[in-house]
């Protein structure tokens, strides 16, 4: 694990690292925390956003990263929305709520041996009892329509223990995404855990989908008793919603796109594009 | 990294045991003639190697929110012992099959290399040693001026000199030497190629069988059952095995019908020009030749339209969970 770990601790983060004889690593002091997973990039930035929003509301603070020598391409850097990016994979633990978070960039290469120390690091460090992972599942719905968590467990017990929290079981059979795989390799070694997959209206999944966000975020308030503060997420929602409700009073064909979905009708190949292409407009226009 | 044996094989200590593999790759020729072979033998399947290291899975089966399932490419070892008939009599043999689902590569190559193929040859290679096997069998394609009325060949390489002049008396065989053209020399890419050099470091005799398929057939999505076929005649005539190829001669008999069909309506649509149709019908009234009666720049002009027109059927983006 030494050579896939990085780990930090206090006395570096604080610049004292000059005056001490040797490094003498903090170990955060876990006591049987949950794991939560969220991925670098995602459907309405669901991921990326409520990862952000947890960590700054309860002030994770990182204790571990991982390198990323063996697990991604490093011939060069990719350039993202203007910026040059960097994969990154980085543990932070919060104290205050025992919650551990991973947030990282999904590997390139060895994706088994990736995920193996992920949870080995959490099942043996961390000492985890439960392990979440959270994403963004495209759906044919309106922005206006409530959105579903829809939730798969890796073990009965689980799925017993979180009725009650408006998750909606599911049946399906296809690709697996890195986080079924990262549940798969959790169930291997007894970690019960839960993928959380909220509903992105296809058309906001290349902007952000602050209603999904504030959905997922709502479900580990409850679950964690976390206190957050979701105001600003309303108020996010509500200045999206107005941009949209102003695009569909200037054009009658998005209007009805959006009105059938409503009525929970499809709609065509050709209708999906025009839509998903008007609003990905009409929000970034709203940007600048 | 390991292999699971979950079934010793019942193996006789004192037989000869041989193993055969075969993995998918152009025409997945080598893959049906053993598949086909082990099914003709009846093998049981013993062992496997796990797949996680070499492979991403690809199915996930959620049911009433429980992760069922995940599924990666399989990597089995299959075993039967029978009775075979040589040019000195009748002697009983261990067969030892591998077939994989799919060949490990590293990312963004076409075919297996790298420290994960290497890998993979050897765990094979350690369980042919652990049951015995002096001699592996690999198989794959040739790819070649042939048309596809025509039977193919099957080219044979040895990893040692002193097996040539055994390779030479398989029936519809020929040597990279006694291909026009080629000198004695060529490269045998993937799996197939690195067992023999790995089976070679071991002392381990080996030897890849290649059936012939047309050049212009190469990026096809369908089998190329008519070149397993010869495979299979070569290998069947090598452990002294009578077998029924009826299956395989009818499913043969189906893809060359879907080719025929495929040509036609490229024909019909003029969606390949009328002078590359010319060309690849001049290829049914000849030898089979790696150098033949088409021109190289000829040749590139086919790839270019067929390969084209193969790459069209892509499919949208599934949705993954």
């Amino acid at each position: 694990m030494k050579d896939i770990f990085k780990f930090s601790n206090s006395a570096r983060a604080s610049a004292k690292l000059s005056q001490m004889s040797s490094v003498e690593l903090q170990q955060p002091k876990f006591e049987n925390p949950s794991l939560i997973v969220g991925w670098n990039k995602d459907a309405g930035q669901l991921n990326p956003k409520v990862i952000e929003y947890l960590n700054k509301q309860i002030g994770g603070e990182s204790f571990c990263e991982i390198e990323p020598m063996d697990f991604f391409s490093l011939a060069g850097v990719a350039v993202e929305r203007d910026a040059a990016q960097f994969p990154k994979g980085e543990f932070y633990y919060c104290q205050r709520s025992d919650l551990v978070i991973f947030k990282g960039s999904e590997p390139e290469f060895e994706r088994y041996r990736f995920l193996n120390a992920v949870s080995d690091l959490a099942q043996h460090y961390c000492v985890i009892k439960h392990l979440y992972t959270i994403g963004g599942t495209i759906s044919l719905i309106a922005h206006t329509d409530t959105r579903k968590i829809l939730a798969v467990y890796n073990k009965k017990e689980f799925q017993e223990e979180l009725q009650g929290y408006g998750l909606e079981d599911m049946n399906w059979r296809g690709t697996p995404a890195i986080s079924s795989y990262l549940l798969w390799v959790a169930k291997g070694k007894e970690i019960p855990g839960v993928s959380l997959w909220t509903q992105i209206p296809f058309y906001l999944a290349a902007s952000e989908d602050f209603q999904a966000i504030k959905q997922t975020l709502s479900f580990l308030d409850k679950r964690f008793n976390l206190e957050l503060d979701l105001k600003e997420l309303d108020e996010q929602t509500q200045l999206q919603n107005t941009k949209i409700d102003r695009l569909r009073q200037q054009d009658s064909e998005i209007n009805r796109c959006i009105g059938a979905l409503e009525s929970g009708l499809s709609l065509s190949e050709e209708e999906q594009l025009s839509l998903i292409k008007a609003v990905s407009e009409c929000l970034e226009f709203g940007k600048s | 990294m390991a292999v699971r044996i979950y079934r010793e094989p019942d193996a006789a200590e004192a037989c000869d045991s041989i193993m055969f593999c075969g993995w998918p790759g152009i025409g997945n020729i080598g893959i049906l003639a053993i598949d086909t072979l082990k099914s003709l033998l009846r093998a049981q399947e013993f062992g496997e190697i796990e797949p996680w290291d070499f492979f991403e899975p690809y199915e996930v089966t959620i049911e009433g929110g429980l992760l069922k399932d995940l599924e990666f490419p399989s990597n089995k070892f299959y075993f039967q012992r029978f009775n075979a008939s040589s040019e000195h009599g009748r002697r009983d043999l261990n067969v030892l099959f591998f077939i994989g689902q799919q060949q490990p590569s590293e990312p963004r190559t076409r075919y297996a290399q790298g420290q994960k193929a290497y890998e993979m040859a050897n765990l094979v290679l350690d369980v042919a040693e652990k049951y015995g096997c002096r001699r592996v069998y690999t198989s794959g394609a040739a790819v070649t001026q042939i048309h596809h009325t025509a039977r193919p060949r099957v080219w044979a390489v040895p990893n040692s000199i002193r097996l040539v002049s055994e390779v030479k008396r398989y029936p519809n065989t020929i040597l990279m030497s006694e291909i026009e053209g080629r000198g004695d020399q060529g490269v045998i890419t993937g799996l197939n190629g690195l067992m023999l050099g790995v089976a070679k470091k071991r002392g381990l005799d080996a030897v890849c069988l290649m059936g012939e398929i047309p050049y212009y057939l190469q990026a096809a999505p369908w089998p190329y059952p008519k070149a397993s076929k010869s495979v299979l005649e070569v290998i069947t005539g090598i452990l002294g095995l009578k077998a029924d190829f009826s299956a395989l001669e009818e499913l043969s008999q189906k893809i060359e019908q879907q080719i025929e069909d495929f040509l036609e309506s490229l024909y019909n649509t003029e969606a390949i020009p009328p002078e590359v149709r010319d060309e690849i019908e001049k290829l049914k009234y000849v030898e089979p030749t790696e150098i033949g009666p088409i021109t190289d720049e000829e040749q590139k002009r086919i790839m270019e339209h067929i390969d084209e027109l193969f790459d069209e059927g892509g499919r949208p983006d599934e949705r993954h969970l």
